[in-house]
Order: structure tokens, then C-alpha cells, then sequence
């Protein structure tokens, strides 16, 4: 026989007589010494801690989520104060727009009943300017008239008034002068 | 101490009377000095010439001569030409106007200024100084100056008082009426 084959043999025998899975007794033994010393070492120390640690995050956990509520409640409180704010904005809005346009009424009822006394005054102004300058051309046209007869009566009573005439005039006066 | 105007036209008048009265030819003076002023008056180129600055003052005074002379007494035209060389030409009307003033005053009279396009003869002058006198209860001295724009008639004024009888005045009235 191969001197390989039969180092193969042997170690395959080897391998049969140890268990693949399970470990040996003694290994078994100190394994649970070390087990129950490290669980007793954690029993003792770190699960207060750790206790302790989950109350902490249990607590902090606790007061977000209350401290989330109150911050909820709260936005819900500035919610509804928003929303009335702005329904009183609205309000407020709605009022102001109703007092511009009855300020923007008014003021175009002022504005026509000005121009409509505006225009009244001017057409009287109007008439009683007509009526005026009316008055004068007739004025003028009676007194041109007036001087035009006058000029006409006096180109007349030149060519009437010889020496006679004129004589009969001072004497007219003399007399009745002295008759007063 | 400068003198008002009034006051100055009144110290000329009185000068003009002590003349005329020295002379012994008043109402002569009055008459010529009446008639020169009212010329002046009326005629607008004598009135610039005789108040210009810019002509010599001995021409002025020989303007007054050469106008009066042969038509006046000489102490009629010494006088004028003494007012108009002494600068006070435009004064010469109220100046005059005084004087005649001044002259009737002293006889007692109120001057007449009548108005007339025709010249009036002595009678025609008598009558109507007696018929003025007799309407404004004063004594009356007619002073006549030929006014062709009167027309026809007379206006006479006694210092405020005017009686007025012209053509023009009636048409005038019948302007107004119209």
C-alpha cells in the first residue's frame, strides 16, 4: 500500500471517532462556568443600567410625545386664532371696501352735483353776459344813433342859421334872460 | 418862501390892474387882455409856442407883439408879452381871468363871460349886461367872446351861474333825450 493512501486511511479513522457538532465535556463545563460568571456580571451590573437607561428613554420618549401634544394643541390653539384672525381680516377687509365704495359714491354724487351747479353757474354767467352785452350794443346803437341825428340836425341848423337868425336868437335870449 | 399857484395868479392880476389903472385905460386893458387870453385859449399852436421852453423868451415876447399890435393898446401888449417872457404863458388865461375879476370887482360889477357865434353890437351888449343883471341880482359887466361851436345863441356865465341859450346846449338836450 501507498504510503499516502494509508495516512489518508488513518486520519479518516481519526475523524470518525471525534463528534463534529458536539463539543467535548470539558469544554462543556467551562463554557457554562463562563456563562453563568459573564450573566452574573451583567445581572449585577449592567442591567440596572440598561434598566435604568430604557426608564430614561421611556421617560424622554413620554415627554416628547406629551411635549408633541402640547406643541399639537398649541398649533391647533394658533390655528383657530389665525383662522379668526383672518376671518377678522376678512371681515375687516370687506368692511373697508364697503366704506370705500360708499366714500367713492358719495364723492362721484358731490363731483356731478358740482359740475352740475358748475355748469348752472356758468350758464348763468353765460346768460346774464349775453343780456349785458346785449344791452350795451343796443345802448351804443342808440347812442350812435342819437349822435349820428345830432350831427345831421346840427349840419342842418348851420345851413339854416344866417345873420337874421342869429340876431333873432341873441335877441330871444336878451328877452328872456331879462324876463327871469 | 415859494408861493401857491392861486397866490401867484392873484399877485399878477393885482400887478396887471395897478398898471392898467396907472395908465388910465383900464377897461381898454381889460378888453384887450380878454380877448388876447381867450384867443390863447382856442389856438393850440400860439398856446405850444407861447409855453415852449426851447424858443428864445424874446421871441415868444415878439409872437405876443407881432399878434397884438395895431389891434391893441400897447400897454395891452406890454402886458401880455411881459407874462408870456416872464414864463408864465399858461397861466396867462387865469392870470387875466383875475385881473377882469379884479377890474369889475372894483366897479362894483360881476363880469358876464358870454359866449356867442355872432359878434353882439353896443345895444345888443346893454341890454343883456341889464337883463343878466336883473336875472342874477348882481351889476353886470358882459365880457363877449366869438365861439363859432355855440352855433346859434348865448351862454352867459356869472361866476357859477350859467344861463345857457345856445343851439348847441338844445341839441345837446335833445341827444340826451334821444
Amino acid at each position: 500500500m501507498h504510503p499516502l493512501v494509508r495516512l489518508a486511511a488513518e486520519h479518516a479513522e481519526d475523524v470518525k471517532a471525534k463528534s463534529p457538532i458536539l463539543p467535548e465535556g470539558k469544554e462543556i463545563f467551562w463554557a457554562v462556568i463562563c456563562f453563568a460568571i459573564v450573566f452574573a456580571l451583567l445581572a449585577w451590573k449592567a442591567w440596572p443600567a440598561i434598566k435604568k437607561a430604557l426608564a430614561d428613554r421611556e421617560a424622554k420618549i413620554r415627554a416628547d410625545l406629551e411635549s408633541a401634544e402640547g406643541a399639537k394643541n398649541q398649533a391647533e390653539t394658533e390655528l383657530a386664532q389665525y383662522q379668526q384672525q383672518l376671518a377678522e381680516a376678512r371681515n375687516e377687509a370687506g368692511k373697508i371696501i364697503e366704506e370705500a365704495r360708499l366714500a367713492a359714491d358719495q364723492v362721484r354724487k358731490d363731483l356731478i352735483a358740482r359740475a352740475e351747479a358748475d355748469a348752472t353757474e356758468l350758464r348763468g354767467r353765460a346768460q346774464e353776459d349775453i343780456r349785458l352785452a346785449t344791452e350795451r350794443a343796443v345802448a351804443d346803437l342808440q347812442g350812435r344813433v342819437a349822435e349820428l341825428s345830432i350831427e345831421l340836425a346840427e349840419k342842418v341848423v348851420e345851413r339854416n342859421l344866417d345873420h337874421d337868425t342869429q340876431i333873432a336868437l341873441i335877441e330871444s335870449y336878451i328877452n328872456q334872460v331879462g324876463s327871469r | 418862501m415859494a408861493e401857491s399857484t392861486s397866490d401867484r395868479i392873484e399877485a399878477y392880476a393885482k400887478a396887471l390892474l395897478e398898471v392898467a389903472r396907472a395908465e388910465g385905460m383900464l377897461h381898454e386893458v381889460e378888453d384887450d387882455l380878454f380877448r388876447f387870453a381867450r384867443v390863447f385859449e382856442a389856438n393850440d399852436d400860439l398856446r405850444m409856442a407861447l409855453t415852449d421852453p426851447s424858443l428864445p423868451t424874446d421871441r415868444r415876447m415878439a409872437v405876443v407883439e407881432e399878434l397884438m399890435g395895431g389891434k391893441a393898446l400897447n400897454t395891452s401888449a406890454a402886458l401880455a408879452s411881459f407874462v408870456v417872457g416872464i414864463g408864465r404863458a399858461h397861466e396867462l388865461p387865469a392870470i387875466v381871468g383875475r385881473f377882469v375879476e379884479l377890474a369889475a370887482a372894483e366897479r362894483q360889477h360881476e363880469v358876464a363871460e358870454v359866449r356867442s357865434a355872432v359878434a353882439l353890437d353896443e345895444g345888443q351888449r346893454t341890454r343883456l349886461a341889464e337883463a343878466l343883471s336883473q336875472a342874477t341880482g348882481k351889476r353886470v359887466e358882459v365880457k363877449v367872446i366869438i365861439d363859432e361851436k355855440v352855433l346859434g345863441g348865448i351862454v352867459a356865465r356869472v361866476g357859477d351861474t350859467v344861463i345857457d341859450g345856445t343851439v348847441r346846449h338844445r341839441l345837446e338836450q335833445l341827444k340826451e333825450t334821444i
